[in-house]
């Protein structure tokens, strides 16, 4: 039974688990099965948890920008009250459009769900609280959330409705294209601390906030805030919501979805969202790094920054439209970051950084 | 190259798609998201209200034609009015002519809060509706005190207002007045220089101002074309003569000048309850019509400048007390009418945009 | 990473999902489940990539394969409504015949590898960061090759703009 080294904090969790499970006399690579399986639930259990969370801070900000309360009966304003909606919405009806596609309709919010838990594997939520230190941490998340791309696109398809269809298809252009930008300007970071490995970026950070790569002048602002765009594209937000344009396409992607399947569509973007704020913060913002409090405090707090930035974008912007949100990305975006990412190279070459 | 030809799609878009304001449906032909083909079909609303109009006294027809255009019901109101006290050349008092300014302009504020959030909306910025309701509020508790009513106000009536304004009405006016006016530079600020909404609205939709004329729009969306034509100052009614202001133009005629517009139009409404309150006489609110009340026979057509154009009112009189015929006029029918001009070959985003900076309700286009 | 006892069985699962879903790619009715099984097929492959060692592999895998490829051809099936209809019939009338070549093929590679005793079995372990060997390598003893594929893909994309670029525009 091989323990990943760097997950030390949750040690003892993962020991009673192991007494627990090895006492009822399981052989071993079942052992080692039950006892993953059980861990992953519980990041699942956390993260799900997290993304109802999110949408109650979401519900409260966006109520505090527009002069309302939001939610406010279920408890201290109204702080159960997600937990209550999606317990309603685990005991709606399924309402199924008989023209649907049934394979890829009922798989595709199931696929939409995994694809945003699948990056959590390596994000570190503070020193040694990190599920796998993949060396190829970065690059492994990049790759993950392409599922969710063909999770929409099969929304959109399996709907079997010319909205959905469309909304499908403009995420996936979307998402694709700002796929580009975003590992352009992942790459300046990347290159800096010679490692793709999400640790390893952090601890190139250690030290004070100077240190972080936000800080590193001239190339780091603007990979962050490149990134922050592109990012606020990949999670699908305003004013990058195609997608879901409401006003044009209803719904988008998701028009037919009902009940749970819907709130899982719903929480995937809540998680996506805490996801691309994670990685921000991995990235340019030290990570873990801070002084006094414990690192995993330090990174919430950085995160939780980052996801209220995004969501102050949403509650304040009008959505662009969709061939110059494509204008942008490609005539504007991608010059940038990579005049960015061949300048932060240069200066890495010639040794003119801190 | 081979010829490459691609499928194009017809989208019903509506009659219950959230940014048809109410039950529009057009039928679009697209090419990927390009519109090619717009289709309006109307009807959906249609409530016959002047044949039901037919079949009531004079003043029986004023709380139905609230529901004629019920974003800005006081014009409907008046113009009804207008109609019957020109047939019948009815004297109408001083205090209520001021009091009846004082709603149109209030009235006329509260739809053009209203567009702003709606457009805003369309165009994906969710905070801006919140705003424009907001100060809405202040606006329907005025007429609430006033006449009990939120909406549908029957409180212009042949002759003058249904009853007085409360002691209270005043101050809370004057403040109301204030706020909006102070708010509008929160409204400017979040929308008027952000780059998206600048991308979104510049240059889309424009509306040539002779295909303005020759479609018979009328109202902000043609001022914003550069047409500088008023009923209010052109074709005066009212005491509308006696104030300082200023009809609002813009020169462009596209979105963004159709969004410009309407809060200009806002400050002017504002700076003319400012005076009409300030000048408000003492004296009887109504004159004395009979309930019976029978014009002569005859016809006439009443017009006022409405948020959404030209409101017209032609009723037929056959001497008794029952109109022979009514016949409404309201703008957005105009302006849905145009929008296949102006709304093929841009993307359906635009046309959402178009759509909403040219204000269209659907009870006025349907009655 | 997991030891051999488990290699094994996540081995057999990742196997068999290959070549379950690589079956149900060439023989399902409906081209849009086709394409979904790709992606699983793709994405298992990724996952025994995963198992050697080869994690830059993998994630390369699935970032081109699944994040590029599959969302390409989705995006053609959708577009085509016609593809995707269910009465289009997906094989032709040669199908049997092609079945016995294929199986003559597949047979004989089968036939070949099971003959084969000369393995070119690498003893050494892999370096602890294969990614910056691979990125070096690539920069320079495969710096042809690596610059004669992005020239390929170039040539693709003007291709791409040439045809969908429309007349006098």
């Amino acid at each position: 039974m091989i323990w990943p080294v760097a997950f030390a904090e949750l040690r003892p969790i993962f020991d009673w688990l192991y007494d627990m499970v090895s006492s009822t006399g399981l052989p071993e690579p079942w052992l080692s099965v039950v006892i993953y399986t059980g861990l992953g639930a519980m990041m699942f259990g956390v993260l799900a948890v997290l993304a109802l969370y999110l949408v109650w801070w979401e519900r409260k900000i966006s109520a505090h920008i527009q002069q309302r309360f939001g939610p406010m009966r279920h408890g201290w304003h109204g702080w159960y009250q997600t937990i209550m909606d999606a317990i309603k919405l685990l005991q709606k009806e399924h309402v199924d459009v008989a023209t649907r596609d049934k394979f890829v309709f009922f798989w595709a919010p199931v696929m939409c769900f995994v694809a945003a838990f699948l990056a959590y594997v390596t994000i570190p939520f503070g020193e040694g609280l990190i599920v796998a230190d993949l060396n190829i941490g970065v690059l492994y998340i990049m790759a993950v959330t392409t599922f969710t791309i063909i999770s929409l696109l099969m929304a959109g398809w399996g709907s079997n409705n010319k909205y959905a269809l469309l909304g499908g298809m403009r995420s996936a252009a979307q998402v694709v294209s700002y796929e580009v930008p975003m590992v352009a300007s992942i790459l300046v970071v990347v290159v800096f601390a010679g490692s793709l490995s999400m640790v390893d970026i952090v601890r190139a950070q250690d030290g004070m906030f100077y240190n972080w790569f936000i800080f590193r002048l001239p190339f780091g602002p603007i990979a962050f805030l490149t990134y922050i765009v592109a990012a606020t594209a990949e999670a699908n937000r305003t004013p990058f919501d195609i997608p879901e344009a409401e006003q044009e396409l209803v719904a988008g992607f998701n028009i037919e979805y009902s009940g749970m399947k819907f709130a899982m569509f719903f929480l995937a973007e809540f998680v996506n969202m805490f996801t691309v704020s994670a990685i921000a913060v991995t990235l340019f913002l030290g990570g873990w790094n801070g002084v006094f409090l414990p690192s995993w405090f330090w990174f919430l707090l950085k995160t939780f920054a980052v996801v209220l930035l995004l969501m102050l974008f949403r509650w304040t912007y009008p959505r662009l439209r969709v061939d110059q949100l494509m204008e942008f990305a490609w005539k504007f975006l991608v010059p940038l970051t990579f005049a960015n990412l061949i300048l932060g190279a240069w200066m890495k070459y010639a040794g003119w950084y801190w | 190259m081979p010829d490459l030809r691609t499928e194009e799609f017809v989208v019903n878009m509506g009659p219950h798609h959230p940014s048809t304001h109410g039950v529009c449906r057009l039928i679009l032909t697209m090419d990927g998201e390009k519109v090619l083909k717009i289709v309006p079909v109307v009807g959906y609303l249609h409530r016959s209200l002047e044949k039901i109009c037919e079949n009531r006294t004079y003043p029986q027809c004023i709380p139905i034609l609230d529901r004629f255009e019920y974003v800005t019901a006081m014009s409907c109101n008046y113009v009804f009015s207008l109609a019957a006290e020109r047939l019948a050349e009815i004297e109408v008092p001083e205090r209520a002519e001021y009091l009846r300014v004082i709603m149109l302009e209030l009235n006329r504020i509260a739809s053009h809060l209203i567009f702003y959030g709606v457009t805003a909306m369309d165009i994906g910025a969710l905070t801006p509706f919140l705003y424009g309701l907001r100060e809405r509020e202040m606006i329907m508790d005025l007429f609430e005190m006033t006449c009990g009513q939120r909406l549908t106000f029957n409180y212009i009536r042949i002759g003058g207002v249904a009853k007085d304004i409360p002691a209270e009405f005043i101050p809370y006016c004057r403040k109301t007045v204030s706020v909006i006016r102070e708010k509008l530079n929160d409204y400017e600020g979040l929308l008027n220089e952000n780059p998206i909404w600048l991308v979104r609205n510049k240059n889309i939709g424009v509306l040539p101002p002779d295909v303005g004329i020759a479609y018979g729009v009328s109202g902000p969306s043609l001022r914003a074309s550069g047409v500088d034509y008023d009923l209010r100052r052109d074709d005066p009614y009212s005491i509308y003569d006696r104030f300082d202001w200023k009809v609002a133009t813009r020169s462009n005629g596209d979105c963004y000048d159709r969004y410009l517009v309407r809060l200009d139009e806002i400050k002017q409404s504002v700076r003319i309850i400012e005076q009409a309150l300030d000048g408000l006489p003492e004296g009887p609110v109504k004159a004395k019509v009979s309930p019976n009340f029978k014009p002569p026979e005859g016809e006439t057509y009443a017009r006022v400048e409405n948020s959404r154009g030209e409101l017209g009112v032609y009723i037929q009189s056959d001497g008794t007390k029952k109109p022979y015929r009514v016949k409404t006029r309201g703008g957005s029918f105009n302006q849905l009418q145009v929008l296949p001009v102006i709304g093929t070959g841009g993307l359906i985003a635009d046309l959402v945009a178009i759509f909403a900076s040219l204000d269209i309700i659907l009870p006025e286009v349907d009655r | 990473m997991v030891e051999a006892a488990d290699t094994g069985v996540v081995f057999w699962l990742l196997a068999a999902a290959v070549l379950i879903s690589g079956f149900l790619v060439v023989s399902l009715k409906n081209i849009f489940h086709c394409a979904i099984f790709l992606v699983i097929c793709l994405t298992a492959v990724a996952g025994i990539f995963l198992l050697l060692d080869a994690e830059f592999l993998a994630a390369a895998q699935v970032l081109i394969y699944v994040g590029a490829v599959s969302i390409l051809m989705i995006f053609a099936i959708m577009l085509t409504s016609r593809l995707a209809a269910h009465n289009v019939i997906q094989t032709n009338r040669h199908a049997i015949i092609a079945f016995f070549i294929s199986m003559v093929f597949g047979l004989g590679a089968i036939a070949l590898i099971a003959g084969t005793h000369i393995w070119r079995l690498a003893i050494e372990t892999l370096p602890a960061d294969n990614i910056a060997t691979i990125g070096k390598l690539l920069m320079t003893e495969f710096m042809l090759p690596f610059e004669v594929v992005s020239v390929l893909l170039l040539a693709a994309m003007i291709g791409a703009i040439v045809l969908a670029r429309k007349e006098g525009s």
